[in-house]
């Protein structure tokens, strides 16, 4: 099964790739002979990246207190690797034009990720100890490894979506996705930023968002990726009755320290945030 | 004793054996599991459930004996939709009456009084955003039969943008509706437009009963 999910993986290799601007600044982030300046230079040779940046960084989301107008000034306050985060949040559905599927639209499936973005993000501030920005781009990729199985086995992805709608009981997708594939989308997603060699937070949580006691080295971060989804779906469906969606695994709330009494009014916030973040995320540069 | 009984389906109706029931542990009964143009009366202690997209489903009841049931129809296109099919509106109600009586005489042959009839009614959501509002339609239309009915409707949730599961309880009348999550929306219309491309190459039949 293992080499399975690997192969699916290397199969969309060349159909989806990482914009060359995040990979830049990956590699000098990872590169302690860096400076800010190489950083900086890195994004500005991305025109479209260069506006989507600054219009990030101006947002009310980021509440920043003084107007971010130069590159350097926003590489300066946004810090380094919180813009190899956004480097990769403002480019991925772009990068996933290239796997098209029948099954989902993708404004539908990206309103989805945002949702659990902005929740984690929430999430993260409250749980502390939370890297923010990390936990916003893993929940923006969390379900990365359904456009895999969509656009490669779009059969039988099919044939689990029917499953699903057969079931008066909460049927979750993923484990309809064992019952016919025998593994998860979860799985593939994670080998998927395994393969892209993203930072292992974000392997870590799209891997094991639906699989909490699994989290090794960032179980704060995934635990939050998986609560943050369960509300995204909430806030999705226009509801703040739990009973709605898939439950939470008791063990996030233990682990993150959170309380379950937040979920409506984290709910409440990612519906006002939405419009403005699809904007600066999913709209056109 | 729940092993037993969870063996063997209630007695089922004359007419109904196509309908695939299943034991739901959530709700401990027999539901039987509604597609796109069916419908299914039960007297028995169990549920009929469905999804829908731009679909509409009624749930009717007789609120003294429990005999009820619920259907699953929407109308064809007609000449406003797309131009391409030119299915007059009086032509594409009829599929809405004849799902709507077949439903409503099985229930008065089983014991049903028309004066006792409660309708619930659920669905027409518009659920493709590039689609014309297919849904408001069927709702247009479902509301209009009702009214010339002269039936009472004592719950709705109709409209918005959600495909919705309905599971219905005819014996006791209760209803629960999940708005499902977009990931749903294509594989409900894909199940929705094949349905309709059934009925609209199927001319409608001439014998409406009358009741």
């Amino acid at each position: 099964m293992e080499t399975d999910i690997v192969e699916l993986v290397k199969d969309v290799g060349g159909l989806v790739t990482l914009p060359d601007v995040f990979i830049r600044i990956n590699r000098l982030v990872e590169d302690p002979n860096s400076t800010v300046g190489d950083i900086a230079k890195a994004v500005s040779q991305d025109p479209s990246f260069t506006v989507r940046l600054l219009r990030v960084a101006n947002s009310p989301l980021y509440g920043l207190s003084s107007t971010v107008d130069t590159v350097s000034k926003a590489v300066s306050i946004i810090g380094t690797s919180q813009i190899r985060n956004l480097a990769l949040s403002t480019s991925v559905a772009s990068a996933f034009e290239g796997l098209p599927n029948d099954l989902v639209s993708m404004e539908n499936f990206w309103r989805h990720s945002l949702y659990c973005a902005l929740a984690a993000r929430i999430l993260a501030k409250l749980a502390r100890k939370c890297d923010v920005e990390a936990v916003f781009t893993a929940g923006l990729l969390h379900d990365i490894g359904e456009l895999v199985i969509f656009n490669r086995l779009s059969a039988q992805a099919q044939e689990v979506l029917l499953l699903v709608l057969d079931n008066v009981d909460e049927l979750p997708v993923y484990e309809a996705e064992w019952q016919i594939m025998g593994f998860d989308h979860a799985q593939v997603g994670g080998e998927l930023a395994r393969q892209w060699h993203l930072p292992p937070l974000l392997e870590e949580c799209i891997a094991y968002h639906h699989d909490v006691p699994s989290a090794r080295r960032y179980p704060r971060e995934t635990a939050v990726v998986h609560i943050a989804n369960i509300l995204a779906l909430m806030a999705e469906v226009d509801s703040l009755d739990p009973a709605d969606v898939p439950p939470i695994d008791p063990l996030a709330w233990e682990v993150t320290d959170l309380d379950e009494e937040l979920i409506e009014s984290v709910v409440r916030e990612v519906h006002a945030e939405i419009v403005e973040a699809e904007n600066l995320f999913l709209g056109k540069a | 004793m729940a092993i037993d009984s969870a063996s063997r389906p209630p007695l089922v109706l004359p007419g109904f054996e196509h309908i695939r029931r299943s034991w739901n542990s959530t709700h401990n009964v027999f539901a039987a599991r509604l597609l796109p143009g069916e419908y299914y009366v039960t007297l028995r202690d169990e549920a009929v459930y469905t999804t829908l997209g731009s679909c509409i489903s009624a749930c009717i009841r007789d609120r003294v004996t429990g005999v009820g049931g619920m259907n699953h129809f929407m109308l064809p296109a007609s000449a406003d939709a797309d131009g391409w099919k030119s299915t007059s509106l009086s032509a594409a109600t009829r599929y809405g009456n004849f799902a709507m009586e077949h439903l409503i005489n099985v229930i008065l042959k089983n014991g049903g009084k028309r004066q006792n009839l409660e309708v619930k009614i659920f669905g027409g959501g518009r659920i493709l955003a590039n689609m014309t509002d297919v849904g408001q339609r069927n709702i247009e239309f479902v509301h209009d039969y009702i009214k010339t009915e002269g039936l009472r409707v004592v719950a709705e949730d109709v409209g918005s943008i959600h495909p919705r599961m309905v599971v219905y309880f005819p014996t006791t009348g209760e209803v629960k509706v999940k708005r499902l999550r977009s990931l749903h929306n294509n594989t409900i219309a894909e199940q929705e437009k094949k349905y309709i491309s059934i009925i609209e190459t199927k001319p409608v039949g001439g014998e409406i009963e009358l009741f």
